[in-house]
Order: structure tokens, then C-alpha cells, then sequence
């Protein structure tokens, strides 16, 4: 019977791991990802740490070695820590910083625009939570909704992008470019 | 012998702005600050490092540029921002500040 080992991308990198390993690996990374569930930054943070978990599993292996093997991975998961998130564990503390942060659109990750994603990094809220109430505010509305949403778009600026990040999705993509050309039609400074 | 719990929330509210000092110095990549920390009372991880640097980020205090390695992929190299350099002169000032306040008070 053969050892059965397991070709991991990640990030940038290719690495082989021992089956062990690599469900230790995903359990570590699915952890992370559970830790950031809601920060918009999520999939870049995880790719960062997919690098490291790459970067150290390289360093602590020979090259001429076969697959990465779970008493080498352990060390580097240690290396590299939990995920720990800035600020979440004096909560009071987080919520009046998060004031001082600038009420922005955010485009990665947006469903229509990213006035969602905006309001609640603003405020400190759960996004998923104010969609829903978004959506129902749309229906006993009766549609009216959609010019408060839009003139959220129009008046809150957009949350620089990230250099080389993840793909914006259609529509958050498109209704930047379009509120962006009314900007400037009209002149509207929003900073 | 000090009660370990009352210090850590102190090296914690204080990375970020280490952090700032770090890269206000020069552009770096995510190793060279953990080394720079290493040995230091701030000695920190990567698990921690990235999402203060995202944070960091997303408040327009820091970018980073990809900059190709000889011995990988291309790395992230961070430096501060104008608005990150105006936020580090403050926030060395109000450390300043804070020192005096404490060697003075209870003289």
C-alpha cells in the first residue's frame, strides 16, 4: 500500500503534503477563515497566510523531499499562530475606534454596491444582518428603498481598492464605474 | 512578580503603533517586521501581523507594493502612507505625552 499524498496550491505556491498534513492544514485555514468571517479583507488575509504556511513549509523542508509531513507542518502552524483579529477582544474598545474610520463603500465582496459592507464596518454591525434588514426595508417600502440605497451610492465614497486583490463581482464593479461618471458629470465631491 | 493579564492588553493596544514605527523606516515585507519584533516584548505572529496590516490597510494608513523575490513568489512590502506618517508623528507625540504624565504624576 502506497502513501497517498496531496498536491496543495497555495497562493502562489505549490506544495505536496502527506493526507495527515493536509486535512490539518484545511482545518487550520478553515479556523482562519471562521475568525474573519465578515472582514472584508478575509480572502487576501487567507491568502497571506497560505503564502506563509507555504514559505515555512519550504524552509523546513529539503527540497529533494517527497510530501510535507504532519510533524513538519505542526511546527509552522505554531510559528505562524491563530488568527487574531485587531481589536475584537476589548470589544467597547473596537467600537469606538471603529468611529474614527473613515464611512466608505466597500467594493470587494459588495452584493450591489457596498453600501451594506460600508454601514455596517461603520458602525460596527453584522453585514449579513443589515442586508436583511436592507431587503426587507425594500419590500414594505414598496420600492422606495432603492433611491435611499442609491443615494448612499452617490454620497458615501469609495473604500480605496485593493492592488492586485481579489475580483470585484459584476455588479459592484459596474456601479462604481457608473457612480463614478456621474461624480464627475456632476461634480459631486464626495471627500 | 506583575500580573501577566494587566500587561498583555498594553503590548496589544501598542503593536499597532510599532507596527507604524516599523514601517515608517523603511518598506518591508511581513518577516523582516516579525524579526524586527522578535526578542521584544511586542515578538508577534504572522496569524496576528496580516490582519492588523489588512486593518492598517483599509484605514489608509499603510499600502504595500508586490516587489519580485529571488527566492519565491513576489513579496508584499508595506511602507506607511502620508496619512500613516501624520498618524505616527501623533500618536509619538501622545506617547511622549503619556511618559511625562506618568514620571510626573505621584512626585
Amino acid at each position: 500500500m502506497q502513501r497517498i499524498s496531496v498536491t496543495a496550491r497555495l497562493n502562489r505556491s505549490t506544495l505536496q503534503f502527506e493526507e495527515a498534513a493536509f486535512v490539518r492544514l484545511e482545518s487550520y485555514l478553515a479556523e482562519a477563515a471562521r475568525t474573519l468571517e465578515g472582514n472584508p479583507d478575509q480572502q487576501e488575509i487567507l491568502n497571506d497566510l497560505e503564502q506563509a504556511v507555504a514559505d515555512q513549509c519550504t524552509r523546513r523542508t529539503r527540497p529533494d523531499q517527497g510530501a510535507v509531513t504532519l510533524a513538519e507542518l505542526e511546527p509552522a502552524l505554531e510559528e505562524i499562530g491563530s488568527v487574531q483579529v485587531p481589536g475584537a477582544a476589548a470589544a467597547p474598545e473596537y467600537s469606538a475606534r471603529a468611529a474614527t474610520r473613515p464611512l466608505q463603500q466597500v467594493s470587494e465582496g459588495a452584493v450591489v454596491s457596498g453600501v451594506c459592507q460600508g454601514l455596517a464596518r461603520y458602525f460596527g454591525l453584522n453585514v449579513t444582518a443589515l442586508r436583511i434588514f436592507a431587503v426587507l426595508l425594500l419590500f414594505i417600502s414598496g420600492g422606495g428603498m432603492i433611491l435611499v440605497y442609491f443615494a448612499f451610492m452617490l454620497l458615501m465614497p469609495y473604500a480605496p481598492l485593493e492592488p492586485g486583490g481579489r475580483p470585484l463581482g459584476w455588479l459592484p464593479a459596474k456601479s462604481r464605474v457608473f457612480i463614478e461618471f456621474l461624480r464627475t458629470k456632476f461634480r459631486l465631491a464626495t471627500n | 512578580m506583575t500580573d501577566e493579564s494587566k500587561l498583555a492588553p498594553i503590548r496589544k493596544g501598542l503593536l499597532e503603533f510599532l507596527v507604524l514605527k516599523i514601517v515608517g523606516t523603511e518598506s518591508m515585507y511581513v518577516p523582516d517586521i516579525l524579526r524586527r519584533l522578535a526578542g521584544t516584548e511586542f515578538s508577534t505572529q504572522e496569524g496576528t501581523l496580516y490582519p492588523l496590516l489588512s486593518k492598517l490597510r483599509r484605514e489608509d494608513l499603510v499600502h504595500y507594493e508586490w516587489k519580485e523575490s529571488d527566492l519565491g513568489p513576489p513579496r508584499k512590502y508595506y511602507r506607511l502612507t502620508d496619512s500613516g506618517r501624520a498618524q505616527l508623528t501623533a500618536l509619538d507625540e501622545y506617547w511622549n505625552l503619556i511618559n511625562r504624565t506618568i514620571a510626573d504624576i505621584g512626585h
